[in-house]
């Protein structure tokens, strides 16, 4: 079968069109971490004072921790004070009021990634905010989501114009002490994305957030807020791409989801950073918290993750299902090729009464890489009648990469269900041939399989993402290949 | 436990060094002392270890348990009650009998066992009897090391006896082989190291079976198991320590080309109770790795599993069941890993839990490691409740409901009991089974 290995081989491969670099005037500040570092950093960032002293508290409690060392990827010890906490593109005195102001260069760099963030334009059905280095440097249909009631912007505007919003959500979910890249977020965070969806409102458009790393040399470190008040509902969509460098670089994002009563929060990831090259050289860190808290009765939130970037991948998106009745749903592909590695999974923490979580993880591994499940399904005691339904499959594709499954199951309720189900296998040459006998080529053959394997996780993206996604994955649409 | 403060096991190993067996052999001598300068370092597996993720065996330290020595072959049993030590031996079996850690020739029944296969002490076989001492050197530690967990180097450092059984090629033994272990004084700690190898062709059953009076003590015990090519062994492990014990049992197996190596392991008793079971395999062999666990009280049972699927065409099957009642806690770690030269490899994993009551808690971490792309690999894992769709059917059938639970409870474990293919064994595990399941309707005529 080496002709449809070869065909395998070629869908895989396909070059990384986002590697460019754009060139810009930046604010940059010099390599290194400490005090004085986050002092500079809150004023920059014109934050009020509590943000400072919350800064400076998670620094102090992140220097006393260790990088952890559990998951099951290998890369060398990252130099802290090598990085470069803050770069924004220069601006002027207040920064951008309207898109005209905004440096053209950022402008064509979104452009040629296929995010218009002129409103005008074709994907007038999304509102983007668009994350370039440490900066939000526009966030589109302001205007419309306020008639909503949405508050849709820059967290740093957020700490500014939203206060208490802030300080009653802020680290409730994802706390400075939960982990080394929570606390190192907590401390020197530089912008993200803040969501308040008011009771009862249905969010009139899809939310989003574009995140480009573009200057050597810096760490990316965003923090998300989005919070859904009693009966509301919210889909947000976040992509991320990043030039081609030989360096590694850091991404160490924290987001937090609050579910209020009611509500329904539908948070879907594209994931493609740089990977790396062949050899493995450079590619972005992605070292990830993200977390869920359905704190009211009958909340919802759905994760949906396509990864296929990033040289290592760790992030497991959680859903803590406080409130009774409350839903937790992940659904993932992780795609890892050459020398990528992906640790990624998710957490359901049951807690309250008939609780409902859905695990589909679907990981493709193909060249050297190395991909891992680990996921966590906790049922309390006081999560009566719970549900947890979780399948991984794994996809292997040629025969030096490895896939990896490791659940842990905690229950402590005996009115519970809990189902596990795990299969790792390479595409059957039964499939291939059967295709191939109905007149398929190869190549139509694998993309066919491949992508009835990951079917059950891009129906749940929205119809925008679910093209990009499955053009990431080098496949075309199911439809064309009959 | 903590690394600082050096284990109080430690401070005393000098104390009874000079009384271990196999003082005069060098290997082993450095071997004791790696293993006690890894274990000094180190002290019992802590929470933190990923592998002992669910399992504190913290207390051990605190209890300070101490080894029973100054008998070797004959260690005095008239405290032990002889009825009771007769009911632990079964009928069909040659039976040796390992009293606090020590191999106990007087209770043991080998008659009509043929001259080629050896039972003995290993002891007495690292002493030279029958000249076994080099194959002693060349297994021993061989498949486990010390690097594997703390309480390996303990095992090793600390063992003050075992048994040796050799089944020579060709050999297909006639009657299984029973390992009793008892442990008749409270606070003693037994540390018995076993080798059993299985030779090319040959074929054989062993029963491992754990007993105490009912005191707190601990065994700590590993067996290590070659099963050579197309060698034959099954391995059944019955624990039914005293409720108060600690037990750590570690079965190491490496099968060879062609080799079949199944095991089953029922894990009654004990307060604390741990069992490993690593197996390693070559080309073309098979393993099948079968469990039950039925705890009540505070019994907290661990089992961890490792399959290393090292060639191709290799076949693993597994099937792990657990009934937790009251305040108990069941365990269950399984791991397969297939290496990136064992193509064709076929493994299934399975865990099944049943909850019946609010304070008890299953645990469960199955894991698959694979690094070879043509495989077939499953694992799957449920916690849960009977099947109320079956409680109704069963009423429809005029059973009340209680009865009807007590039916599929017993059914649930009963599938494990009835793979053991010894009589004598199957209506022991049998007896050992309905005695956890003391409500009406059990014991009847459907049985």
């Amino acid at each position: 079968m080496s002709a449809s290995t070869q065909e395998i081989n070629n869908l895989i491969n396909k070059s990384y069109k986002q590697g460019f670099v754009t060139e810009l005037e930046t604010d940059t500040f010099p390599v290194g971490l400490d005090e004085a570092v986050i002092h500079k950093l809150s004023k920059v960032k014109n934050e009020p004072e509590f943000m400072l002293e919350y800064r400076l508290k998670a620094f102090r409690h992140w220097q006393t921790m260790k990088s952890p060392e559990w998951a099951f990827v290998k890369f060398d010890p990252i130099d802290y004070q090598a990085i470069s906490y803050y770069s924004a593109p220069k601006r002027k005195e207040d920064g951008p009021k309207s898109l005209d102001e905004i440096d053209p260069e950022v402008l064509a760099a979104y452009k040629k990634l296929g995010i218009p963030l002129d409103e005008q334009e074709k994907l007038a059905g999304i509102a983007v905010d668009a994350v370039f280095d440490s900066v939000s440097v526009a966030t589109t249909f302001k205007g419309k989501l306020k008639d909503a009631g949405v508050i849709f912007c820059p967290i740093s505007e957020a700490l500014r114009d939203h206060p208490e919003l802030i300080k009653q959500y802020l680290g409730s979910v994802v706390p400075h002490t939960d982990n080394y890249f929570a606390a190192l977020n907590a401390a020197v965070f530089t912008d993200g994305s803040f969501v308040y969806i008011p009771k009862g409102v249905r969010c009139p458009m899809e939310l989003s957030t574009y995140f480009r790393i573009n200057a050597a040399n810096t760490g990316q470190f965003e923090r998300t807020l989005i919070i859904a008040d009693e009966g509301s509902h919210v889909s947000y969509l976040e992509g991320c791409t990043a030039p081609m460098r030989d360096e590694n670089q850091l991404h160490a994002a924290v987001v937090e989801l609050i579910a209020l009563k009611d509500a329904t929060i539908k948070y879907s990831t594209v994931q493609n950073w740089y990977p790396g090259d062949k050899e493995g050289k450079g590619g972005i860190y992605n070292f990830v918290t993200k977390r869920a808290d359905c704190r009211g009765d009958n909340a919802k939130v759905s994760w949906t993750q396509v990864e296929t970037g990033s040289a290592i991948t760790w992030k497991y998106p959680s859903c803590i299902l406080t409130g009774d009745n409350a839903i937790g749903e992940f659904y993932s592909v992780a795609l890892t090729n050459n020398y990528q590695q992906a640790d990624t999974g998710t957490k359901m923490i049951h807690i309250g009464k008939n609780t409902r979580s859905t695990i589909v993880s679907k990981g493709i591994s193909a060249g050297k890489a190395q991909n891992t499940y680990r996921g966590l399904v906790k049922v309390l005691k006081s999560a009566e009648n719970a549900r947890n339904y979780t399948q991984c499959d794994s996809l292997l594709v040629g025969d030096k990469c490895g896939a990896h499954t490791f659940p842990y199951i905690e229950v402590k309720q005996p009115s519970a269900q809990v189902e596990h189900e795990a299969t790792t296998s390479k595409i059957s040459e039964d499939q291939l041939f059967f295709c191939q006998q109905r007149g398929l080529s190869a190549e139509d053959a694998v993309s066919m399989i491949v992508n009835g394997f990951c079917k059950e996780v891009f129906k749940e993206l929205p119809m925008e993402f679910a093209v990009e996604a499955q053009a990431l994955l080098g496949l075309s649409l199911e439809g064309s290949v009959g | 436990m903590s690394t600082v403060t050096t284990s109080r096991y430690v401070t005393e190993y000098d104390a009874i060094a000079a009384k271990l067996p196999g003082q005069n052999l060098p290997w082993l001598q450095q071997l004791r002392k790696d293993a006690l300068a890894r274990f000094s370092a180190n002290g019992f597996p802590s929470p933190r270890e990923e592998e002992w993720r669910y399992t504190n065996v913290s207390a051990i330290e605190k209890k300070l348990f101490s080894p029973v020595l100054g008998f070797v072959s004959h260690p005095n049993l008239q405290t032990v009650d002889a009825d009771w030590l007769k009911s632990q031996q079964l009928e069909d079996a040659w039976s040796v009998v390992l009293v606090n850690g020590h191999f106990s020739i007087d209770h043991s029944k080998l008659d009509g066992l043929p001259e080629d296969i050896s039972i003995m002490s290993i002891a007495d076989a690292l002493v030279g009897a029958k000249n076994f001492s080099p194959l002693l050197e060349t297994y021993l530690g061989r498949a486990v090391n010390i690097a594997e967990h703390s309480l390996i180097a303990f095992n090793t450092a600390w063992f003050t006896d075992g048994v040796f059984v050799y089944v020579p090629a060709k050999q297909v033994l006639a009657k299984p082989i029973q390992l009793l272990n008892i442990v008749t004084e409270a606070d003693a700690m037994a540390t018995t190291r076993n080798l059993v190898i299985v030779a090319e062709n040959a074929e054989a059953q062993v029963i491992e079976t754990f007993a105490g009076l009912n005191d707190a003590y601990l065994t700590a015990t590993v067996t290590e198991v070659f099963v050579d090519q197309n060698a034959q062994l099954t391995l059944y492990k019955l624990q039914t320590e005293s409720e108060k014990a600690y037990h750590f049992g570690g079965t190491y197996v490496k099968q060879a080309k062609d080799a079949r190596f199944t095991h089953h392991n029922f894990a009654f008793g004990g307060l604390l109770a741990r069992c490993d079971i690593h197996t390693e395999l070559d080309q073309a062999s098979e393993c099948e790795l079968n469990g039950l666990y039925l705890g009540v009280k505070r019994q907290h049972l661990d089992n961890h599993t490792r399959i290393n699927h090292l060639k191709p065409h290799a076949i693993s099957r597994e099937m792990y069941k657990g009934v937790l009642d009251d305040r108990a806690r069941g365990v269950f770690q399984g791991r397969v890993i297939v290496a990136e030269d064992a193509q064709k490899t076929d493994s299934l994993m399975n865990n099944r839990n049943l909850l019946l009551s609010n304070e008890a808690e299953a645990d469960t971490k199955p894991q698959l490691e694979i690094y070879a792309d043509d495989v077939k690999c499953g694992h799957g894992v449920t916690v849960g409740q009977l099947d109320e769709k079956s409680i109704f059917y069963l009423q429809s059938r005029c059973v009340d409901e209680e009865t009807a639970r007590n039916m599929l409870t017993f059914a649930f474990a009963n599938e494990m009991v009835d793979k053991i293919k010894i009589k004598s064994l199957h209506d022991k595990v049998l007896e050992q089974v309905l005695a956890r399941f003391p409500q009406e309707g059990v014991e009847k005529d459907w049985l």
